[in-house]
């Protein structure tokens, strides 16, 4: 938990593709608060600043759930990775996606109840680690939401005595998803809706099958890149 | 060939006059000087993209519509970047509305001609992607502003912000307009308006905005 993956505006090393775990893209300020911007998990890749060329990364990206992760050495990825590479194309679609998915988080921090928020933040995850259960540090919740810890605990309360999660010494278990996705706000669906629309299609279709990246990289990548990348535990 | 200047260097846009002279005379037939009013919307939430926008003169917003009615601001693009990336993206739609919010004018391409011309590997499109991380870095710092920071503070950047893609002292700003860029009631944003007023940091009249002091107005921001 809380690995750094990279240091703000350093040179970026590897490109991650998360296979279960979920690495959350943060920026953190002067003063040390941190507020996270999005998500990342089995559906996208960290490391967005290589395919567009600038390399580094103004923030941070972290570690949020532990697990496991394929990664490519930078510039090997762009030497690998050419724009006529069906992959090429999906990440500049998952790079839209992305940015979908950060500017719906700009009004979600502005306007809505941190109820609504944790409720968005846990569907999310969900989505990524494929089981009902993870490990989830409550102060972490608390910075991923950018409050204090103990408002985060007392959303987790009542979240917890209306039947929708379990969370016990830092366990959360999703036990009413249905009812989690009506308390949660509109910002969840939005995002979603963009993810299918932009890369559902083609060799993306793996979005929904099990422990794989979303991008089909098993297939993807035994053609193209199979040597050069490497198996994180 | 467009009527338009035929030097890069005449052109406003910082994308377009950063390419060499050879690449903005390829792409100069397809770029159609294009004049841009307050509120126009460039284009509506998940609806096709007709054309991508270069900026000149003036400043338009990305905004988050939502259910209830309210709106707030992603990002500011002006004359240093382009409205258009979904194309660039390979899509031809957003779920984000686009409008001017300082009037200006700039440079339209038609988005299956940006398609065919902006192709990988060409100067301008390298530019582009590179933009597109600023565009990025910007929402994500966005996000934790409106998060963390005083709603003093925020309009304070945006001002800067805005100034620095308009590069005049002055232009044109309602206090609604101005409530939905940082996501907050029309009231909190005349009561922040006044408090600059009242420090010399802006002049605030019949809708239009000066900022009397960008200097301390950053220090604030940074500050307060």
């Amino acid at each position: 938990m809380k690995q750094s993956i990279y240091a703000p505006n350093q040179l970026i090393e590897y490109v991650y593709f998360p296979t279960d775990g979920i690495i959350s893209l943060v920026n953190v300020t002067k003063n040390g608060g941190i507020v996270e911007a999005a998500t990342v998990g089995n559906e996208g890749m960290v490391g967005i600043p290589v395919l567009l060329g600038g390399d580094e990364m103004v923030g941070q990206a972290i570690v949020q759930v532990a697990g496991d992760a394929v990664r490519m050495k930078a510039d090997i990825f762009k030497r690998e990775v050419t724009p006529d590479s069906t992959l090429h194309n999906l990440l500049l679609r998952y790079t839209l996606a992305l940015m979908t998915s950060i500017s719906q988080s700009v009004a979600c921090n502005s306007l809505h109840s941190v109820k609504q928020r944790c409720c968005r933040w846990l569907l999310i995850c969900h989505d990524r680690v494929k089981s009902d259960y993870f490990e989830l540090n409550q102060e972490f919740l608390a910075q991923m939401l950018g409050v204090q810890r103990p408002t985060v605990s007392g959303v987790a309360i009542t979240l917890q005595q209306a039947g929708l999660i379990r969370y016990s010494r830092g366990k959360m278990t999703i036990c009413d998803r249905r009812s989690l996705e009506a308390a949660c706000c509109e910002c969840y669906g939005i995002v979603k809706q963009e993810f299918e629309r932009l890369l559902k299609d083609g060799v993306a279709q793996k979005w929904n099958d099990g422990n794989r990246n979303g991008f089909g990289l098993e297939a993807q990548i035994q053609q193209q890149v199979n040597d050069q990348l490497e198996h994180l535990h | 060939m467009s009527a338009y200047s035929s030097t890069r260097n005449s052109v406003s846009n910082h994308l377009l006059s950063a390419l060499p002279q050879q690449e903005y005379e390829r792409l100069l037939p397809n770029l159609e000087p294009v004049s841009l009013s307050l509120k126009q919307v460039l284009y509506e939430p998940n609806a096709p993209i007709d054309y991508a926008y270069f900026i000149n003169s003036g400043a338009s917003s990305m905004l988050n519509l939502m259910q209830d009615g309210q709106t707030i601001e992603a990002a500011t693009v002006g004359k240093e970047g382009m409205i258009g990336v979904p194309l660039l993206l390979g899509t031809t739609q957003i779920p984000l509305q686009v409008i001017v919010q300082v009037p200006g004018d700039g440079l339209r391409m038609k988005a299956d001609v940006f398609k065919a011309e902006v192709y990988w590997g060409c100067p301008l499109h390298t530019l582009l992607l590179r933009y597109m991380q600023t565009l990025m870095n910007q929402i994500s710092q966005t996000a934790a502003c409106n998060r963390l920071h005083s709603v003093e503070q925020r309009c304070c950047r945006w001002l800067l912000m805005t100034q620095d893609r308009v590069e005049l002292g002055s232009f044109p700003l309602t206090h609604e307009f101005l409530s939905y860029m940082l996501g907050v009631r029309r009231a909190s944003v005349s009561e922040v308006a006044a408090t600059l007023q009242r420090s010399g940091l802006i002049d605030y009249q019949r809708g239009q905005i000066t900022i009397s002091v960008p200097i301390e107005l950053s220090v604030i921001f940074s500050h307060s």
